[in-house]
């Protein structure tokens, strides 16, 4: 073990001895490491934003609408569709055998203000039922509007993160008015915040809900209209069978028809950005695999010329009672070392970039976009530049190993 | 010869053959030599003699062909890499005509690299480089770098290498061969007081007026010891 140590110290003092060349043959690994870690962080937290998005829509949701959860819009054919009506829920709730609750959402975009701050927000008119319904996020101070309410058509409203941090400043927003349009309403209601979501309108910060009777008498008879239905997770597709049929006989569709209505749930959107990551990963990982090769084959040409260069050097140490092993371990350690200062380089810049990237994201755009920076890609990273200055080492460590003493001497 | 002292190495019929291509070089050729304690030798003879060679395989840089080659008692020329590694680390002080000093290292990291080889720790190693560079007169240039000094002084630094394992022989090849008059002098003196100390000394040379100061002259012609007296 103290031998091992001892030639790592000699490799280590080549290295100081170059600083230069090992500056720029670690650059390639620098590089490469960089690139895998961001994308690597990036890919995992996309992951995670996504997670969350469908924690929004739930596992156990169904939404019925006129326009399909898809990538591939076909704009005039769903924007000519019938529109939803409230009258369905009562349809399927005495129809269907697998759903278990349900509630309307009334949905329009209207310009809102407290004092002398205002904004456009996202306003949801909802059934009372639909607080049993949140799933991802909660009522984390006041409470949601009762039946009651609902009944009277009050005019009182849950508000997102997203509003409360931009109207009320970090002040108790429960009891406060605001103004939705012309109409002021009182916040009853607070719901936990969930930060950027990674489908559209996959987040419920920048929202304030309010009773669907409410918004449907005072605000606008022209909110977009989409049913909530709720079942077991386990009956999901049975349920999006099942309700996909109540909603023909509804719409009075012929069997020849095809349906002009869209039972979405979020595991549409998971297969979509399954593929999408997919492709992006195995893109991302083809190139940043070939740069770990590129600097690879770098540092071994590095640590080539470097034997070749030392040949004497080497000679004289085995002649004053190197042993094979030793000449192995010292450029062994060479290539190792070298490979480690890229990817230690490559890990603070990608610390770097991270804290930068967050920062001036969560400032500029007021969303908390993460990217991971955890000891495990610490780790990962580790092992990777191991892995690397092992390789790209053996060789010409073999080489300079088995050298004998006495070429190497005479080397000129 | 002083028959009586101890006798360090013992050379039986040894032979080194070279393949180069399809010709056959016989670089030695039966050749018996015994070595014993504080001899001062030298081995004399033309290019292509064999002398070199043979220093090699004394130095146990090579091993012969055929013959043996005891090292006090142990038999060498069956020995593994390893094994060769671990008697010219702690047996054997090397002095080349070259020096070969690392560039990069200063007069007291060069002594110090046999000992990096030895069981030693960093102190003691320091300790004992420098008593090896004070006995050849260089306390004082111990930081300098192989280009801070004079030839004289180099090949000094490389002595002083050469006997910081307190070797039971110095092997020296053409140690005056790259310095002027006066540097060469210089070295050939203390050679003196290294054999008055008690050491074992054997120089490789060209040049008649070193082989007069060794005790002992072994001239090889063809692979072949011609003369040992």
């Amino acid at each position: 073990m103290n031998n091992i140590l001892k030639n790592i110290l000699i490799g280590l003092g080549a290295i100081r001895s170059n600083i230069t060349r090992v500056a720029l043959t670690s650059l390639g690994l620098t590089i490469g490491i960089f690139t895998v870690s961001i994308v690597t962080a990036g890919a995992s937290s996309i992951d995670k934003e996504f997670a969350k998005s469908m924690d929004y829509y739930g596992n156990d949701k169904i939404y019925v609408s006129t326009w399909p959860w898809s990538f591939d819009f076909d704009w005039w054919k769903y924007r000519n569709r019938p529109k939803i009506e409230e009258d369905y829920l009562d349809y399927i709730n005495q129809s269907s055998q697998y759903v278990t609750d349900v509630s309307i959402k009334k949905s329009t975009w209207i310009r809102s203000s407290y004092q002398n701050k205002a904004s456009w927000l996202q306003v949801n008119g909802v059934y009372p039922s639909y607080g049993e319904m949140l799933s991802g996020t909660e009522v984390t101070n006041g409470r949601f509007f009762s039946e009651n309410e609902w009944v009277l058509q009050r005019r009182v409203v849950i508000v997102g993160g997203t509003v409360r941090d931009g109207f009320f400043d970090g002040e108790d927003p429960i009891g406060k008015k605001i103004k939705i349009g012309s109409v002021t309403f009182e916040v009853i209601g607070e719901l936990k915040k969930q930060g950027m979501g990674m489908v559209p309108g996959g987040t419920i910060d920048n929202l304030v809900i309010m009773p669907s009777s409410t918004f449907k008498r005072i605000l606008t008879r022209w909110g977009f209209d989409e049913l909530i239905l709720k079942t077991e997770p386990e009956n999901l597709y049975k349920a999006k069978e099942e309700v996909g049929m109540i909603m023909r006989v509804a719409r009075k569709l012929r069997p020849d028809q095809e349906d002009d209505f869209a039972v979405n749930s979020a595991d549409a959107y998971q297969s979509q950005f399954d593929s999408i990551k997919i492709a992006i990963a195995g893109m991302a990982f083809m190139v940043t695999g070939i740069s770990l090769v590129v600097s690879a084959i770098g540092i071994m040409n590095v640590m080539f010329v470097s034997v070749r260069e030392r040949t004497k050097e080497i000679g004289l140490r085995k002649a004053m009672g190197a042993t094979n092993n030793d000449i192995l371990v010292q450029f062994l350690s060479e290539a190792v070392i070298i490979s480690i200062i890229g990817g230690t380089i490559g890990i603070g810049l990608v610390k770097l970039v991270t804290v930068v990237l967050s920062s001036s994201l969560a400032t500029t755009n007021g969303i908390n976009f993460p990217i991971d920076f955890d000891l495990l890609l610490i780790f990962y990273t580790f092992i990777i530049c191991l892995f690397i200055g092992v390789t790209s080492g053996i060789l010409p460590a073999r080489t300079a190993a088995n050298l004998h003493p006495i070429d190497a001497l005479r080397h000129e | 010869m002083a028959k009586s002292k101890k006798e360090i190495i013992s050379i039986k019929s040894i032979s080194k053959i070279y393949h180069l291509g399809t010709n056959v070089v016989k670089a030695l050729d039966d050749v018996s030599v015994n070595i014993y304690e504080n001899d001062f030798i030298s081995i004399m003879g033309p290019s292509g003699s064999g002398k070199s060679t043979l220093m090699n395989i004394i130095g146990c840089l090579d091993v012969p062909t055929k013959g043996t080659y005891k090292f006090n008692k142990a038999l060498i020329s069956e020995m593994n890499d390893s094994q060769l590694a671990n008697i010219r680390n702690e047996k054997i002080g090397f002095v080349f005509q070259t020096f070969n000093l690392l560039p990069k290292l200063n007069a007291l990291q060069n002594v110090e690299v046999p000992l990096i080889y030895s069981s030693l720790n960093r102190t003691k190693r320091t300790q004992r480089a420098k008593e090896a560079l004070k006995i050849v007169g260089l306390e004082d240039r111990m930081t300098h770098k192989p280009n801070e000094l004079s030839g004289g002084q180099r090949q000094r630094v490389a002595i002083a290498r050469a006997l910081v394992n307190k070797p039971s022989i110095i092997l020296a090849d053409e140690p005056t061969g790259n310095l002027d008059s006066k540097s060469g002098l210089e070295i050939l003196k203390f050679f003196d007081q290294l054999h008055k100390a008690g050491n074992t000394l054997i120089v490789v040379t060209h040049e008649k007026s070193i082989a007069k100061r060794a005790k002992r002259r072994v001239e090889l012609f063809d692979g072949k010891i011609t003369l040992d007296e």
